[in-house]
């Protein structure tokens, strides 16, 4: 009667960090996460199925308990803005939700700025940021190639993820202000933390020891 | 095409929606056995009014429910507002106009609520609320009696796996005061408290140089405290002061007289459970139904509420969304019947049919008469389409013929003992 565990998994850059990990912690994973086409796998072990979704429906998948738990970058829980647990912080994933314009911009406070219009893949954060300031952005949403947005005039800043920064100085664009600092969260559905209460806390507890220990 | 086979494009405001035959059967189902329940235990259903002052709803419900009001104006530039659950109606209701009955008051209720909020797993802006409140008796027994009612409600109702999860707010406001934290910092620690961000605990506590050991420990066990009675224990060793303690010994004994209703098995405990802290002032609960990712029942003790329309008046309460209830059911195999009659009657040559149909009905044989004058064949293929499954004809009442998957076969309109066979099949 021992279902296993479903968890959702971000396709992309966080996949082989977060199997990595759960493998670290004792399950078993699936080979080639990333690279196969299944959506659905099956640990060795019977213990968790993975799915693979994309990134920004991670938080969906364990609302609805679709998926038990699931890993997904804290920007994007924040985003989402979805009503799910988030027991444990994961040491990978890290990068900042930041807000940037062209390099050579003057050096205005962004409270000062009229409606500067920002184009982003995360509206609710954007919205939140510029309104806390008092400022009424004009959100352009987009879904990819944000960088693009202030080169060809369709934005004056954008509100993106930044690892390195290299993307951005690539396209001669600056930081101004970080946002969000974000990282890789293990987040659990509220039914599933209780019905599934020993095997959601054996997880909590495996993972939180490989972070102990490193 | 003829027009039959068309239709117009007619769209609905956002969060409303029909329920059809099966659907609206179930519905009404799930409400009979919901009324028979409420009843065996002694509970007395009311009905609200689906509007009213906006003030009247607002009152102490917390920006959440606030915000997500409908409201509008009636004629003299008033401001009303849909309910947006029935607790606060009801509380109204007793304050104002039963405060002196005869204590306690069982009451229940049933009907539509209205909220603005995302359409979440079968909850629309409108959607379905059953519920009861136990009024003017304090203490643990009231609480058992809330919780094995709900118990007994979802079984009732047909949900066969579920878990109702208990804890008492008396616990974090307990240890909220003992920490006596910078009030910025406390929502914080509530916050992340409320979502289960054990992480973010450590870093919180980090802030709080100055806290004892044992204080902090009792924070870093909080999340821990998930589980069935013996977390009750558990909770025990990291009391700071007697509000905790007193929260503790509240559940301990609601836990013994849980078991007394038989119920333990279907119920766990939480006491990092902080959501609606200022609404409740003694035990919560929520309960669960694998699959379905939202709780399907939440209530608890509101002993402050009922004071702000009258003398103030202990109470303790549930309501269940009736629309999720549906889809935990649908989720463990549980389908909603399609409604069908169980004969479909020819008319055409036979003149004491409507007298024939009454006396079958009044035995409880749903019988619909054929209004088209189909011919028997045609008659067989209509109830076929409809799923019916059966057919009587004439040509006079000492010579019916009836007609289902077996067969034909011919009767006497006097037969009732086979009549009433349809009944179960």
């Amino acid at each position: 009667m021992a279902q296993p565990l479903t968890i959702a998994l971000p396709k992309g850059r966080l996949t082989d960090d977060a199997l990595g990990f759960l493998a670290r912690a004792g399950y078993a994973v699936p080979a080639n996460g990333d690279g196969g086409r299944k959506l659905v796998l099956d640990g060795a072990d019977g213990r968790l199925r993975f799915i693979m979704v994309k990134p920004s429906d991670v938080p969906v998948f364990v609302e609805y308990g679709a998926a038990d738990v699931g890993v997904a970058g804290l920007d994007v829980v924040r985003e989402s803005e979805r009503d799910v647990y988030e027991p444990l912080h994961l040491p990978f994933g890290y990068c900042r939700l930041a807000v940037a314009g062209p390099a050579d911009r003057a050096d205005l406070s962004l409270r000062l700025e009229r409606n500067p219009r920002v184009a982003t893949k995360f509206p609710r954060l954007t919205e939140a940021y510029f309104r806390k300031r008092g400022v009424a952005a004009e959100l352009i949403v987009m879904s990819g190639s944000v960088e693009l947005a202030p080169l060809v005039g369709l934005a004056d800043l954008i509100v993106d993820l930044v690892q390195t920064g290299t993307t951005l100085r690539e396209n001669g664009l600056a930081e101004i202000r970080t946002i969000l600092e974000s990282r890789a969260v293990l987040i659990a559905n509220r039914a599933s933390y209780r019905l599934r209460a020993t095997e959601v806390r054996e997880l909590i507890d495996a993972l939180a020891n490989v972070m102990r220990e490193t | 095409m003829s027009a039959r086979n068309q239709s117009t494009d007619r769209p609905l405001p956002e969060g409303v929606r029909d329920l059809l035959f099966a659907d609206t059967a179930a519905f009404r189902g799930m409400e009979a056995s919901l009324q028979a329940t409420w009843s065996a235990w002694g509970y007395r259903e009311i009905s609200l009014p689906t509007f009213e002052y906006a003030d009247t709803l607002a009152t102490d419900v917390g920006a959440a429910v606030d915000a997500e009001m409908y409201r509008f104006f009636d004629r003299h530039g008033r401001t009303l507002a849909l309910r947006p659950d029935m607790t606060i109606p009801t509380a109204r209701v007793v304050g104002t106009r039963l405060f002196d009955q005869p204590m306690p008051l069982r009451l229940a209720y049933v009907g539509s609520v209205f909220r603005y909020e995302p359409p979440r797993a079968g909850r629309q802006h409108e959607f379905t609320q059953a519920g009861v409140e136990l009024i003017g008796a304090p203490g643990a027994v009231a609480d058992a009696e809330s919780i094995a009612l709900a118990v007994a409600s979802l079984r009732a109702v047909g949900v066969p796996a579920f878990r109702i999860t208990v804890g008492h707010v008396g616990f974090f406001r307990g240890l909220l005061a003992a920490l006596d934290l910078p009030e910025r910092l406390a929502s914080r620690l509530q916050n992340a408290v409320d979502r289960k961000a054990e992480a973010e605990l450590a870093l919180l506590l980090a802030e709080a140089a100055s806290l004892p050991p044992i204080a902090r420990s009792a924070v870093l066990t909080l999340p821990r405290l998930t589980g069935d009675a013996a977390v009750l224990a558990a909770a025990e060793s990291i009391c700071l002061n007697t509000t905790m303690m007193q929260a503790i010994f509240d559940l301990h004994g609601l836990a013994d007289l849980l078991r007394a209703y038989g119920v333990e098995d279907a119920i766990s405990y939480d006491l990092a459970e902080v959501r609606d802290l200022d609404y409740y002032t003694g035990i919560t609960f929520e309960g669960f139904a694998p699959g379905l990712g939202f709780s399907l029942v939440s209530g608890g003790r509101y002993d402050d509420l009922i004071g702000h329309f009258g003398p103030p008046l202990p109470a303790v309460g549930w309501a269940l969304t009736l629309d999720r209830v549906m889809l935990a059911r649908e989720l463990q195999g549980i389908c909603a019947e399609e409604p069908r009659s169980d004969v479909l009657l020819s008319a055409d040559v036979w003149a004491a049919c409507p007298q024939w149909a009454a006396q079958a009905r009044l035995l409880g044989v749903k019988v619909e008469i054929d209004p088209l004058g189909l011919d028997p064949q045609a008659l067989w293929q209509a109830a076929l389409a409809r799923g019916i499954r059966r057919i009587v004809y004439g040509p006079d009442l000492n010579h019916l013929t009836v007609r289902d998957a077996a067969g034909m076969r011919g009767v006497s309109a006097d037969e009732w003992q086979e009549v009433t066979r349809w009944l179960n099949r």
